[in-house]
């Protein structure tokens, strides 16, 4: 088995990176992948919280580099599903601590028994990026639709391209508020895909439930309801190369949905 | 009719105050979460650690108050470079002399039994030490704390030129490099992190 390895990067912070890698993950897991997400942002770690794995560290990325325990010992399996493994990043060391080519063996070693190995970059374009990039061959670019998230991920973008390993990079773009959009406040994801021309591997819309989601540590595809969670659940079908239309977000147009916004209208108004 | 709708209106804004406190419910978990991971990142206490401290801290008060063992409460608080130990549990009695004399009396024996030549020390200087030896994993952590604080700026520049010049040769000397510095760390730290727990410690007396 020769498992594929996947950044996910965004070069400006606080895009949605983290949050996507363990949706992705999750979704993969779900589809019965094996899977194992590296998080590479060292002294920041938070993947872990994301996943709400974080009181079943043991060991970390460090201490697999400086050889204080076996990669193995070191991958944290998720509190629901076996196939889903987390290798956690150290919290109290720099980016330092772990080289280029320490990450690409390592990707090297995961790759005989996972089939994908998500590897969460950290914000910037300095060696944390460098190091997280090294040992993949595809990669997943995270923007949203705003002026500074874009003109970060052109700049990725053009990082990657310059990489002979990344042999693909697709974008996904986060946070899309289908009424902003509507109100021409927002730029669209045909405008942004233009700007950036890279091929779309999903969209996903701005959603509360992640919120929810992240604070009980428990990625948002496993509810199934969740509007951001079908999203991430298309986009993983569409890593595993299946055609998945991209969701309509126009408009809530079930029944509930209308009761919803017509009674959060009400409200809303009333609170004035 | 007015009436009427009013209500309906109180059952719609109930509805929705449903819905905010399973909000809040989800926020609480993640407050605990938190509490529990910042006070991880900042001490070099595991989840198993923690327990540990916890169950000392518990045996060692419970000997002069009877208290709620399970709404006992530990927090890190961080202001500037002082690490403070919030330390919170609900006193349910207090107990009479001849209680807390028993107890200690009690203790005394046990350890009379357990070490002799430790008995003239005090209580709390054997719980803390038995903290520090006993566990391998804390001395992992440790090596890794320090680059929070001081190493930051200097390691940082330092492997800066590194990369900038060895980047192309074999990743051997980098590793030798990083085990050098180590080797820094590790003293470093023991220091501070003594300096951490001394803190601790003396907060906790003056509880």
């Amino acid at each position: 088995m020769s498992g594929r390895v996947i950044v996910i990067t965004s070069g400006k912070g606080g895009v949605g990176k983290t949050t996507t890698n363990a949706n992705i993950g999750t979704a993969l897991a779900k589809a019965g992948k094996k899977v194992v997400m590296i998080d590479t942002d060292l002294g920041l770690r938070n993947l872990d919280l994301l996943l709400g794995l974080e009181n079943r560290i043991v060991y970390t990325i460090v201490d697999v580099v400086e050889k204080r325990c076996k990669l193995k010992q070191a991958l944290v399996k998720d509190k629901k599903n076996p196939n889903l493994c987390l290798l956690a990043a150290a919290q109290t060391r720099d980016k330092t601590a772990v080289t280029e080519e320490q990450l690409k063996d390592i990707c090297e070693r995961l790759q005989k028994d996972f089939d994908f190995i998500l590897v969460d970059c950290p914000a910037g374009i300095e060696q944390g990026f460098q190091n997280a990039v090294a040992g993949a061959s595809e990669a997943i670019v995270v923007t949203t639709p705003e002026m500074s998230a874009i003109r970060d991920a052109d700049r990725i973008i053009g990082l990657l391209e310059a990489k002979e390993e990344i042999k693909s990079y697709h974008l996904l773009l986060n946070r899309v508020r289908p009424k902003l959009i509507k109100s021409n406040d927002m730029m669209s994801v045909d405008e942004v895909v233009d700007i950036l021309s890279a091929e779309l591997i999903g969209i996903i819309p701005e959603d509360t439930g992640i919120i929810t989601s992240t604070n009980k540590g428990e990625p948002i595809v496993n509810d199934e309801k969740s509007l951001a969670g079908q999203a991430y659940m298309n986009v993983a079908k569409r890593i595993m190369g299946e055609e998945v239309p991209f969701l309509n977000l126009e408009e809530d147009n079930s029944f509930m949905g209308k009761v919803k916004s017509f009674f959060s209208h009400l409200v809303g108004k009333e609170k004035k | 009719m007015n009436d009427l709708f009013t209500n309906l209106y109180n059952k719609v804004v109930g509805f929705f105050h449903k819905v905010e406190n399973e909000e809040e419910n989800s926020k609480e978990i993640a407050c605990n979460r938190l509490r529990v991971v910042l006070m991880q990142d900042r001490t070099n206490l595991t989840p198993e650690l923690l327990d540990k401290m916890r169950s000392e801290l518990i045996d060692l008060l419970s000997k002069y108050l009877e208290m709620d063992k399970d709404a006992l409460e530990l927090n890190l608080e961080q202001d500037g470079d002082q690490m403070a130990l919030a330390l919170s549990i609900p006193v349910i009695r207090a107990k009479d002399e001849a209680e807390i004399e028993a107890a200690i009396k009690a203790q005394e024996a046990e350890k009379a039994k357990e070490d002799a030549e430790k008995t003239s020390e005090d209580d709390d200087d054997d719980d803390f030490e038995t903290d520090e030896g006993d566990d391998e994993n804390s001395d992992e952590d440790e090596d890794s704390e320090t680059d929070n604080a001081d190493d930051e700026i200097t390691e940082g520049s330092q492997s800066d030129n590194e990369d900038n010049e060895e980047d192309t040769e074999a990743s051997d000397d980098s590793e030798n490099e990083d085990s050098d510095n180590k080797v820094e760390e590790d003293s470093e730290d023991e220091t501070s992190d003594n300096e951490d727990k001394k803190k601790a410690k003396n907060k906790q007396n003056k509880k």
